[in-house]
This record gives structure tokens, C-alpha cells and sequence, in this order.
């Protein structure tokens, strides 16, 4: 007879609505221990914040999911220095808001392309038509991976991050996935090898030759900047979407100053961000509120949760347009934060920028969304609007 | 091994062990100074890891990209000697650094 746990970021209904569940342990079980599949959970901004920057005591080093996902490559991610401050300063300077600030116009262009043909159709799917495509060609792009390649990428990524429900391990879809996406890693890297390219593949297979890198590390950092690049700005966009359906005095607001976007986009992350969790493991007995979570357990800290702590923001269960939060955990905190954020910001901005040039108000249809399964990243997977075509251009 | 100070308003010290190739502010996370929070990572975005550098050790710093300064010129208490902690890679030549760090909360 199994325990009814209070948190189970495996169970289904949890996806579907999970802020019901983080007040419950942010009020009442502040350091949570899930009996079932025995990790822990902290759920307070506060928290959440000492243990992101403590990564000494909340070590990444053991992976960043609560279950098994088979043999870890090394990842970025789930390092700890000075492993991981080699590994991200190879190409952090390239994600800086400057240099990626240079990839607008190739946003852009490719927004307006996937967008252009749905105009006179008076409704599209935000994530099938247009999300999911729009940051795979740009982290393609960055990359070095071929156009026809993304649709293929995209289902292998999508792969990696489901989980069956309340099953806790990478399904075998997810582990096959991963063994695909490294066979097409060591081809492209091959493939540099006989012809240079201008990209990040490139990148690494030059730093495997000047001993900065090895080849696990190569492939795993591909693995990562693939998945990261992907599904987690692609949910953004859509959950901003389904923030501003509840919210149409924002979608008027946004639609007659699209300067208000920026901001909007802050507090989409802060209430409705994608990355809802990642894991650590503790290197030492941590006495917190009462509690103390044993060395080597796996921690989960909730980034969401701690969003919509009431200890940190009033009202926050309320999206604000103008609230515009500096520093919410929506991209998670210290030296593990997104390394990608300013390109997530950069994307999703000119994708709305774009969405409002072809409508002022629009509307999701409810009944006809579906929800990707993970217990880390939450969004959907289909999220179709009916919209107005917009007949006078936005004023900028 | 790298040794950087980081000294508090009320004069107070913090010593990380730094080590090679890791910045300011991820050097200050290791050593838990609670003024440093390095919230967006190191990719120069948040400026929530300014540092006064001694001015003794300033000229023997790489001086800021136009990024960089341009984060430096939109914060409080900017000073001479401002720099965003994580855009300062250390090395062995570093060792002795001394940082000035202020509460910003």
C-alpha cells in the first residue's frame, strides 16, 4: 500500500495544475520528503535561492533529475566546478544579451516565415504551427545542424524529456532517443572533421583537439544545448499565450505597445515558466525548518513554487503586467542558472512582436490544448487560438 | 590555488579558494558571500554580482567589453573600479585579489 504524496511530479493531475500542491508545501511542508521514491523538496523562494547558490552543499554533479536516465554523459548541467566552470566557459560568452542580440534578424525572418501563411486562416496551433519550430531553427542554426534535420531532432528531443505516468525512469522511447541523438552527434562531429563549419559543432571538435574538451563532454554538451534550446522556450511562448487568454486587457495593452512585451515575457517566467524543477544532491546533513535532509539525498527545488511564494510577492497567484519581476527563478539561479536565457528572452520577445503584428486579440480554444508529461519542464503541446487578423499595424 | 578577498561594508572578510578559470562571482558563490547572488549565471545580465575591485588590483584586470560597461553604467554605487564579477575570469596571477562587495538587498 503505497503513501498518498503530496508532491508526486510523476502523476499526471500534478501537470495539470500543480500551484494548488506548492502552496500546500510552501505553508505546511517547507522541507517535503517524498516517502515513495524518497527525494525531497524545497519550495520557498528562499530556500530555493540558498540551495541554487550553494551548489557546494546542493551538488549537480549526481545529474539534475530525481530518477534514473540511464548512464549519465557528462553534461554541463550535471556538474559541479571545475568541471562545470570549464565546460561553460568554453561557449557561455557566446549567450551574453550582446552577442545574441546580433541573431534578431535571423529570429525574425524565420517568425515571420512560419507565421505569414496563417494569417487568412483566422487561427493557428501556437506551439504545432509556430513554437516548437521557431527556437529548434535557431539553436539548429547556432549548431550547425541541417534544416531538414530539425523535425527529427524535435521528436527526439520531445522523446527525452516525457515520462510515463507515475513511472519513475526514462521511458525506453526517451532512452533510444538519447542513443539516436548521440549517433547524430558523432556524425556531424565527423563530418567537421572533413569539412569546417562555422557553428558550435565546429567549436568543440576544435577544443577535443587542443585537449579542452573530451569526446563524452563534446557529445553530452550537445545533448544538452539541443534539449535546453528546444523545449523550454517553445512551452514559454505558448504559456504566455495562455496567460494573456485569462488576461485580455493585457493582450490590448500589449497589442497597442508592444514595449510592454519584455516585461510581459518577465512575468509569464515568474508565474508560468516552463522549468517548474531540477534536482540536486546534497553533500552533507542540512538542518532546515525543523528538518534535517540527509547527505546524498536527491533534492527537488521548486523554481515555480518559489515564483509564487507569497513570502517573496504579493499576490502571486495573479499575473501583473506591470509588475515586470527582476528576480524571479523562472531561469533558475547561480552559477547553474540558464545559460540560454538572454537567447529565450530574445526569442520569445520577436516572436510575440510578430504574433501582435498579425493580431490585436485572440483566443485559445480550450477544449482542444494538450499538456506535454514531465516532471520538469510543464507546457503544452498543442495550444491552438482563434484570432482576429489584425488590419492596422502596431504603433513603435 | 587563487585566493580572493572578498571584504563586506562592515569589514568583514570573505576567502575564497579559487580555481583556475572560474570568475569572481562564481568563486564568491563557493565561498557563500551572501552579497554576491549571481542571479542570471554569468552571461552579464543581471549585474547581481558587482564588485569594487581594490584599487590597488584594478589596472591588473582586463579591462570590461563595451557589454560589460554598459551593465556597469546603468547600476547603484557604480565606482571607478566597478566590475561585474562574472565577467572576470582568474588565473594563477589573481591570487591576492581583493574585492569590495556591498549588501543589496
Amino acid at each position: 500500500m503505497s503513501v498518498k504524496e503530496i508532491y508526486d511530479p510523476f502523476n499526471y493531475a500534478t501537470h495539470a495544475n500543480p500551484y494548488p500542491i506548492y502552496r500546500e508545501l510552501r505553508d505546511n511542508h517547507p522541507v517535503y520528503h517524498n516517502q515513495t521514491n524518497n527525494f525531497w523538496a524545497l519550495s520557498r523562494y528562499q530556500d530555493v535561492v540558498f540551495a541554487a547558490r550553494n551548489f557546494k552543499l546542493f551538488s549537480s554533479a549526481k545529474g539534475t533529475s530525481l530518477e534514473y536516465v540511464g548512464e549519465l554523459a557528462p553534461i554541463l548541467i550535471d556538474s559541479d566546478p571545475v568541471m562545470h566552470t570549464r565546460l561553460r566557459h568554453l561557449i557561455s560568452g557566446e549567450f551574453t544579451p550582446a552577442h545574441v542580440a546580433r541573431l534578431e534578424r535571423r529570429v525574425r525572418d524565420y517568425a515571420q516565415r512560419l507565421l505569414a501563411p496563417l494569417r487568412e486562416r483566422g487561427e493557428f496551433d501556437v506551439i504545432a504551427d509556430f513554437s516548437a519550430k521557431l527556437p529548434m531553427a535557431i539553436i539548429c542554426g547556432l549548431l550547425g545542424f541541417p534544416e531538414q534535420d530539425e523535425d527529427m531532432l524535435r521528436q527526439w528531443t520531445d522523446d527525452c524529456v516525457h515520462r510515463d505516468e507515475g513511472v519513475f525512469e526514462m521511458p525506453e522511447q526517451g532512452l533510444i532517443a538519447t542513443q539516436n541523438m548521440y549517433g547524430y552527434f558523432e556524425e556531424q562531429m565527423q563530418a567537421r572533421r572533413r569539412k569546417r563549419q562555422d557553428d558550435i559543432v565546429q567549436k568543440f571538435v576544435d577544443s577535443e583537439d587542443k585537449g579542452q574538451l573530451s569526446h563524452e563532454e563534446s557529445l553530452g554538451y550537445l545533448y544538452i544545448l539541443s534539449i535546453a534550446g528546444n523545449e523550454t522556450t517553445t512551452k514559454l511562448i505558448g504559456n504566455m499565450a495562455w496567460q494573456l487568454d485569462a488576461h485580455p486587457e493585457a493582450i490590448k495593452r500589449l497589442a497597442d505597445n508592444p514595449a510592454l512585451i519584455g516585461q510581459s515575457i518577465e512575468e509569464t517566467m515568474r508565474i508560468d515558466g516552463p522549468t517548474h524543477m531540477m534536482a540536486r544532491t546534497t553533500t552533507a546533513d542540512i538542518p532546515l525548518h525543523g528538518k534535517v535532509i540527509p547527505a546524498g539525498a536527491k533534492v527537488a527545488l521548486l523554481f515555480m513554487s518559489a515564483n509564487r511564494d507569497e513570502r517573496k510577492y504579493p499576490t502571486p497567484d495573479e499575473f501583473v503586467l506591470d509588475r515586470n519581476p527582476k528576480d524571479h527563478l523562472g531561469f533558475g539561479g547561480g552559477i547553474h542558472a540558464c545559460m540560454g536565457a538572454a537567447l529565450a528572452r530574445l526569442e520569445a520577445r520577436v516572436a510575440w512582436e510578430e504574433i501582435f503584428k498579425l493580431t490585436d486579440a485572440f483566443e485559445v480554444q480550450q477544449d482542444r490544448t494538450q499538456r506535454m508529461h514531465s516532471p520538469q519542464v510543464r507546457g503544452f503541446t498543442h495550444l491552438p487560438i482563434r484570432f482576429n487578423p489584425r488590419r492596422t499595424a502596431p504603433a513603435h | 590555488m587563487i585566493r580572493v578577498t572578498y571584504r563586506t561594508q562592515n569589514g568583514e572578510d570573505y576567502i575564497a579558494e579559487a580555481m583556475d578559470g572560474m570568475t569572481i562571482m562564481e568563486a564568491a558563490l563557493s565561498a557563500g558571500v551572501p552579497e554576491i547572488l549571481g542571479l542570471c549565471g554569468g552571461i552579464c545580465s543581471c549585474a547581481t554580482c558587482h564588485v569594487h575591485v581594490d584599487p590597488e588590483w584594478a589596472a591588473k584586470l582586463t579591462p570590461p567589453d563595451d557589454e560589460e560597461g554598459a551593465m556597469l553604467e546603468a547600476i547603484d554605487h557604480k565606482a571607478p573600479t566597478s566590475r561585474l564579477g562574472c565577467q572576470v575570469r582568474l588565473d594563477d596571477s589573481h591570487d591576492g585579489l581583493l574585492v569590495h562587495v556591498f549588501d543589496v538587498s
